[in-house]
């Protein structure tokens, strides 16, 4: 299977060498003329011949010239736009440099055609956002978080209050796959979900895959959130701060060797728990509650051909009580790259990364001493080629070798503890993977991606496997030394886009994907938690898998000022994981007996329509959505709605810039409430009311609506170098009590009575912010 | 270009997680019976609770069925009629002897529910103690119970407190799972109110059987948060809610005292 996909590495090289000649090539980077940052997915348009192509995420850009003579317009979202005659007959490089337009806001006309992507490219189910596009749109506590403007998308459920998890096209949230320069991050939330790992600061941009994913991810069956960090200034120094109630950040970047090499770091840390200092009270003066981002990354340009970064994530959360208990968890993440240009038509990106995701829990009372200790890590060696065989046609092709390792929580205690201690098996696993794909416009009206992703995971020992009867009760076991591999699960992943354009403002598209997924998430709580446990697929967790499909209409109006497109899409999830009642899910050598197989589907519509340019802007999505499961013992295997099954979801975001100096923005979103078990009956057990519950989710919690209000005041005068400015927050203006919780209990003064009550978190939260720069 | 910012945030945060009643339309569900075992050797009477589920805005907790004819078999053949005495509850007169196994059968109308429980013989505490705990300001109470967890074998501890004579209510079930064999120490307060000084508490120990310590470990599980909440898991066949257990019991006696 490999050495197929290596001789045909090889011939595609060969290809390059024998017909790379033929036509003139150029190709380069697009850059930002104050920062050096690369531009992703800035357009480079050859105005003769009419030839458009794109950046790809490390800003590089290959172009065939009909002629040598000729005018490119280079052109990124946010920025001025550059028209650069260039004479060449030879294979040569270019670097642009585009301005930002900053402030301003009298509009900038674009000459040429090229802005209607959405409508043109093949990829559909698929969203792109720059941090700066995104920073106007009001959130929780005045900070900008990427997480919860993806949520404002058709088709990606909130995970609501209290959650960082997202729910994409009905897909459970450890369905998500979220890369943070390429390197898995496990756990995106802070605070039990309040914030996500994703300090805004140290972000350039964000794409999003709900569906038709290209060839090249792969590992969760509903979607890719592919993040970017900043590269660093590598013209200037800069320090960026911040200083407020709940955290404070500070940035700093520059060049080590000016337009060569840079290097960025930026920090987070939030300090509520300082306020528990003043306490008189010891033990909640040595209280903890806390959490802390690093993010770094450095570049170095060796030269015109190669480059290299360097990038990493630290961070942690940190919860104690007095000396008495303390809890820890945290991702990290280090990715290495090299960019190699093997000619004007051949990039080449190799990365090697790792990352982590930990926890634990230190217990230290009378006569119990022990420390609880879980940690999942991946070693990723990855090898992506782009080939830019003509303006046409566009390969990629790539090698992945992953290994995962899961110490599931054991628990240490020492010696005189009245507690034993418990060492789980450490679960191993890796998964190679090769993938190719081709983007091929063969004609004006139709462009299509297509590819194949080949996995094979290996379920590697040591370790003891067992077989469960129907009950879940081990009845054989058999024991696999380190160098054996336990089981093979080898899977075929097609991936297809096409768009069939009907005229330059409208198109229609349509997908298939399949998507297998080996590491799988076990959440028995509402709100998922960073003591949940990973387990990899075994001999008996099969893959999960999703087949999808989707069809789409996508128009643009108004010189592409408006962007509108609806998309549908029915979705099949094979190998599904729930649980036994009761189930032990944590350090339990017989776990994968306590687990429940089954399937699930998706369907629903989603209606987009976004208004990118002018004094205002903002988007409108609706999603008309169905999510389902079913298993053989639950629901007497009857298909059940899946908690994040939502009928309705609307989101709506509107920015308008009152003038110069004002700067307005509002929210409002809207859904169909959570599917939810709550009881359809009492009985009385050992003098206590129970509750007799009859059907799994099969009730609803309220529908959730929420207004969020934000404003921005920059009063400095351009072209000084002193500029202050104002931002003003309002969450849930009309102070809605949306539901977290509702539970059930007696009536404290009359047993025969039951009453329902439910628990909001937030109400109405203003926030008022001071910035300003030098 | 060359920035410096400062960015100062104020936060003026009205953080008031809020409670409050709401009404929520909930379905009728067809009845089921509710049986409720809870056999010791702490007393020569015994009782077997059966009743029905109601609607949960119903105004009573649960509705008795009187009509059911209930026995209790021993693994040596011995069997134990159980007697109506009103409001869902049968009486019989015996002791249950450790080391052997019990059969429950109740049949009402033409069905019948089916249970068995396996009686443990009981395991000796060595100390007893009371612990103080300053949670923020607030000092309460708990007590606790030493003893050595016998080695090799799985043991399941369910405990009941009753302060200042009040009914006996469940408090906390236990396995050796983490301490097999330890000189272990079990904890025990009331779930309900926080026991203060001044009070007088008595906790009753049982020993029961691992079908016993799910049902109770999956009625503790069932909390706010609880993804998908489902009814225990019942070791009585034919659908039947509730549990039989035949343990051996023990009652300790405690009063918080200032030091």
């Amino acid at each position: 299977m490999f050495r197929q996909y290596v001789l045909f590495v090889v011939a595609c090289l060969f290809h390059v060498s024998l017909f790379g000649q033929e036509k003139v090539s150029i190709s380069g980077y697009v850059k930002d003329a104050s920062s050096g940052e690369i531009l992703i997915g800035a357009t480079i348009q050859a105005k003769e011949s009419n030839r458009t192509v794109r950046t790809n995420s490390y800003g590089f850009f290959s172009l065939e010239l009909d002629n040598k003579e000729t005018t490119l317009l280079i052109s990124y979202v946010g920025y001025q736009p550059i028209e650069e005659s260039i004479n060449t007959d030879e294979q040569k490089r270019f670097n642009f440099e585009l301005t930002s337009i900053g402030r301003e806001i009298e509009e900038v006309v674009i000459s040429g055609k090229k802005q209607n992507k959405n409508v043109t490219s093949p990829q559909m189910g698929a969203f792109n956002f720059t941090i700066e596009e995104i920073k106007n749109v009001p959130v929780i506590f005045g900070e900008r978080d990427i997480l919860k403007t993806i949520q404002m998308l058709p088709g990606v459920g909130k995970g609501g209050e209290g959650s960082s998890s997202f729910f994409v096209r009905g897909g459970g949230g450890d369905q998500n796959l979220i890369l943070l320069d390429e390197a898995t991050v496990y756990n995106a939330s802070h605070l039990l979900g309040f914030f996500s790992t994703f300090n805004s600061d140290a972000i350039k941009d964000v794409e999003l895959f709900k569906g038709g994913i290209p060839a090249q991810y792969g590992g969760r069956i509903s979607s890719v959130m592919d993040i970017h960090m900043i590269d660093g200034n590598n013209k200037n120094f800069a320090a960026e701060g911040g200083i407020g109630l709940i955290a404070s950040r500070l940035k700093l970047e520059g060049p080590i060797q000016k337009d060569k090499s840079s290097f960025m770091i930026s920090g987070r840390r939030t300090y509520a728990d300082l306020f528990l200092k003043a306490s008189s009270d010891q033990t909640v003066k040595d209280s903890k509650l806390y959490f802390y981002d690093l993010n770094a990354k450095l570049n170095y340009r060796i030269n015109d051909k190669n480059t290299i970064y360097a990038s990493g994530y630290f961070g942690k959360d940190d919860l104690g009580y007095g000396d008495l208990f303390s809890f820890d968890w945290g991702n990290a993440t280090a990715t290495v790259r090299w960019n190699h240009i093997l000619n004007e038509k051949l990039f080449s990106n190799t990365s090697l990364i790792y990352s982590d995701f930990t926890y634990n829990v230190n217990v230290n009372n009378d006569n119990s001493e022990f420390v609880i200790a879980s940690k999942i890590e991946n070693f990723n060696l990855k090898q992506d080629f782009s080939y830019y065989a003509n303006n046409k046609s566009t390969w990629r092709f790539g090698l992945n070798a992953l290994k995962q390792k899961i110490s599931p929580a054991s628990l240490n205690a020492n010696a005189n503890s009245a507690v034993n201690s418990i060492n789980i098996e450490k679960r191993h696993g890796i998964e190679l993977a090769a993938y190719l794909s081709h983007e091929w416009n063969p004609t004006y009206w139709f462009s299509v991606l297509y590819g194949m992703r080949a996995t094979d995971f290996m379920v590697q020992g040591p370790g003891t496997f067992y077989e469960f009867d129907r009950d879940g009760e081990a009845i054989s076991s058999e024991k696999y030394t380190s160098s054996e591999i336990v089981k093979h699960h080898f899977n075929i992943e097609p991936r297809l886009s096409a768009s069939f354009i009907l005229d330059d403002k409208q198109s229609i598209k349509t997908s298939y994907n399949r998507i297998v997924q080996n590491l799988h998430q076990l959440t028995n709580t509402t709100s998922s938690l960073p003591t949940d446990q990973y387990v990899l697929s075994s001999i008996n967790i099969k893959p999960q898998y999703a087949d999808q499909v989707a069809l789409g209409y996508f128009r643009n109006f108004a010189n592409n000022t408006y962007e509108f497109s609806v998309e549908s899409f029915y979705k099949y999830m094979g190998n599904q994981i729930d649980f036994r009642n009761g189930a032990d899910l944590q350090a339990n050598e017989f776990l994968e007996g306590e687990l429940l197989f089954g399937q699930g589907r998706a369907y629903g519509l989603e209606l987009y329509l976004r208004k990118t340019k002018g004094k205002f802007n903002g988007w409108i999505s609706y999603t008309l959505g169905k999510s389902e499961r079913q298993f053989e013992q639950i629901n007497n295997g009857d298909w059940f709605n899946a908690r994040q099954d939502r009928t309705h979801d609307v989101s709506i975001v509107g920015i308008y810039q009152l003038s110069n100096k004002w700067n307005v923005g509002a929210n409002f979103v809207y859904y169909t409430g959570n599917a939810i078990t709550f009881p359809s009956g009492k009985y009385t057990v050992d003098g206590r009311t129970s509750f007799y519950y009859t059907e799994r989710n099969g009730y609803r919690m309220p529908d959730y609506h929420r207004l969020d209000l934000s404003a921005n005041y920059d009063p400095s005068p351009k072209n000084k170098r002193f500029a202050s400015s104002w931002s003003f927050g309002l969450y849930n203006v009309y102070n809605r009590k949306n539901a977290y919780i509702i539970d059930f209990r007696e009536n404290e003064n009359n047993a025969n009575i039951t009453e329902a009550y439910k628990i909001a978190l937030f109400g109405i939260i203003p926030s008022v912010t001071w910035n300003f720069k030098f | 270009m060359r920035f410096y910012y400062l960015y100062t945030v104020l936060f003026c945060m009205l953080f008031a997680s809020c409670e409050e009643l709401i009404d929520v339309n909930l379905n009728e569900a067809n009845p089921r019976y509710v049986i409720e075992g809870d056999l010791s050797d702490l007393t020569s009477e015994q009782i077997i609770k059966v009743s029905q589920t109601v609607a949960f805005n119903a105004p009573v907790r649960n509705k008795p069925i009187d009509n059911a004819i209930v026995r209790v078999m021993n693994d040596k053949g011995e069997v134990y009629t159980f007697n109506s005495i009103g409001d869902g509850a049968y009486s019989a007169s015996f002791k249950p002897k450790d080391k052997t196994r019990y059969n429950l059968s109740v049949t009402i109308g033409d069905e019948v529910f089916e249970s068995s429980s396996y009686m443990n013989p009981y395991i000796d505490v060595d100390s007893l103690g009371i612990i103080e705990d300053v949670i923020f300001s607030d000092t309460v109470y708990s007590v606790t119970l030493k003893f050595v967890d016998p080695k090799d074998q799985p043991n399941y501890y369910k405990y009941n407190i009753s302060v200042n004579g009040k009914d006996f209510i469940f408090s906390r079930v236990f396995s050796d799972k983490f301490n097999d064999g330890l000189y272990v120490t079990h904890q025990i307060s009331d779930n309900r109110n926080d026991i203060l000084i001044g009070d007088t508490v008595v906790v009753r120990r049982q020993i029961i059987d691992k079908p016993v310590f799910t049902y109770w470990n999956d009625v503790l599980s069932i909390n706010p948060g609880s993804a998908a909440p489902a009814n225990p898991t019942s070791n009585i066949s034919n659908g039947a809610l509730g549990y039989f257990s035949v343990s051996s019991a023990k009652k300790y006696g405690f009063r918080i005292k200032f030091k």
